[in-house]
């Protein structure tokens, strides 16, 4: 248990650190790009962001399954704190991307397909936490979310696929441009670097999240089961 | 009739009512925008229809009033087929020529009257070489000192 702890404090100093540095870096280092000005800088928070949101629910996805399968109540638990951590990413998502479209679409919101997905992945897992709430058996509970979490993220590959698949507003992806079956990234290295090192960042920074509120989840299962022995 | 019957009942109908309704909505938000090839193509079906247009706003075209702020420029896909827009607004900060945009409004005969002008951004990023290139002269100045 002190080598987890050694863990959390290591996650918890390198997020931090690694949010100053990647601060710093974008903001004094990079040159302005040549479309958007200034605003583009609000990628480096979004697309990370996204990132972990999908990291986020991959989790989830796998660990709901491996509950389906295994039946072992630490399954849940991981896949319950990362659909929290998810939803918080997700929240942030919708935020900063309202911030970026502002400026540069010249419009908070629309109803396109990436958007409007993105916004269903959000109200899914509402719903994925209020069923949680509303059974009050724990192996039930388990096993209802871990059939609702495997389907909420199903939304993740028409996320990640409505810029192709419909026509959007919202710009096909940057990052994960494919030509002629091979990947190459549509933004030149000077800025791209400080991106993929924010995303690292982002990464480290929802591990941090993901660890410390298993903790408390495990000790809370535990403390009730107690609970409950001691009134039978 | 059984109370279980009549939920199942109730409930397969609320459940197509809404399958149905999503369906429908899905259509209209998978198309978020025409092109202007389609809008010209049958303009009966898109007449006194609020609707967005997707295309690339035409070099040479734009005319823009500050004093009025009135903002008037054609749309096009290829460069051959044309749609004038007119626009009551201010011109967004990222609009130029060569651009994509989405405008929503109505046709009003040959001309779109658009009451939303939206600037549709590329996934293609580039360095601004020249601040680049300016900053570093300012700080070899600052050196310099």
């Amino acid at each position: 248990m002190d080598s987890m702890k050694k863990i959390i404090l290591f996650l918890e100093w390198g997020s931090i650190a690694g949010l100053a540095g990647c601060g710093l870096w974008i903001f004094l280092g990079l040159p302005i790009e040549s479309s958007q000005g200034f605003p583009q800088k609000i990628m480096y928070i979004h697309v990370p962001t996204f990132v972990a949101t999908y990291l986020a629910f991959f989790v989830v996805f796998a660990f709901s399954i491996a509950y389906l399968w295994k039946r072992d109540l630490m399954y849940d638990q991981i896949a319950k704190v990362s659909a929290e951590v998810g939803l918080i990413f997700c929240a942030l998502l919708l935020i900063t991307g309202a911030i970026w479209g502002r400026p540069t679409w010249g419009t908070f919101w629309v109803w396109d397909a990436r958007l409007t997905t993105t916004l269903l992945l959000f109200l899914i897992f509402m719903g994925y936490f209020l069923l949680r709430m509303s059974v009050s058996d724990r192996d039930k509970e388990a096993r209802l979310a871990s059939v609702l979490g495997i389907i909420g993220c199903l939304d993740i590959p028409i996320i990640h696929k409505s810029v192709e698949w419909w026509r959007t507003l919202h710009q096909p992806s940057t990052l994960f441009k494919v030509e002629s079956g091979k990947a190459s990234p549509s933004i030149p290295p000077e800025l791209l670097n400080p991106l993929i090192a924010s995303i690292m960042v982002m990464l480290l920074f929802y591990l941090y999240l993901l660890l410390l509120r298993y903790q408390t989840e495990k000790r809370k299962d535990e403390l009730n089961q107690l609970l409950a022995e001691t009134q039978v | 009739m059984k109370t279980r019957t009549k939920f199942v009942i109730g409930g397969a109908v609320i459940l197509a009512v809404i399958v149905a309704l999503s369906l429908q909505e899905l259509q209209k938000m998978t198309v978020f925008f025409y092109t202007p090839a389609e809008v010209l193509a049958s303009p009966g079906e898109f007449e006194d229809k609020t609707i967005r247009i997707g295309a690339l706003v035409q070099k040479g075209s734009v005319d823009w009033n500050a004093q009025a702020i009135q903002l008037s420029f054609k749309i096009t896909e290829d460069g051959k087929v044309l749609i004038p827009v007119y626009y009551d607004g201010v011109k967004p900060d990222l609009f130029r020529e060569g651009q994509g945009v989405v405008v929503e409004g109505k046709m009003n005969g040959p001309r779109f009257e658009a009451s939303q002008l939206l600037v549709k951004h590329s996934e293609e990023y580039t360095v601004d070489t020249e601040h680049k290139k300016s900053k570093e002269e300012y700080y070899k100045s600052i050196q310099a000192q």
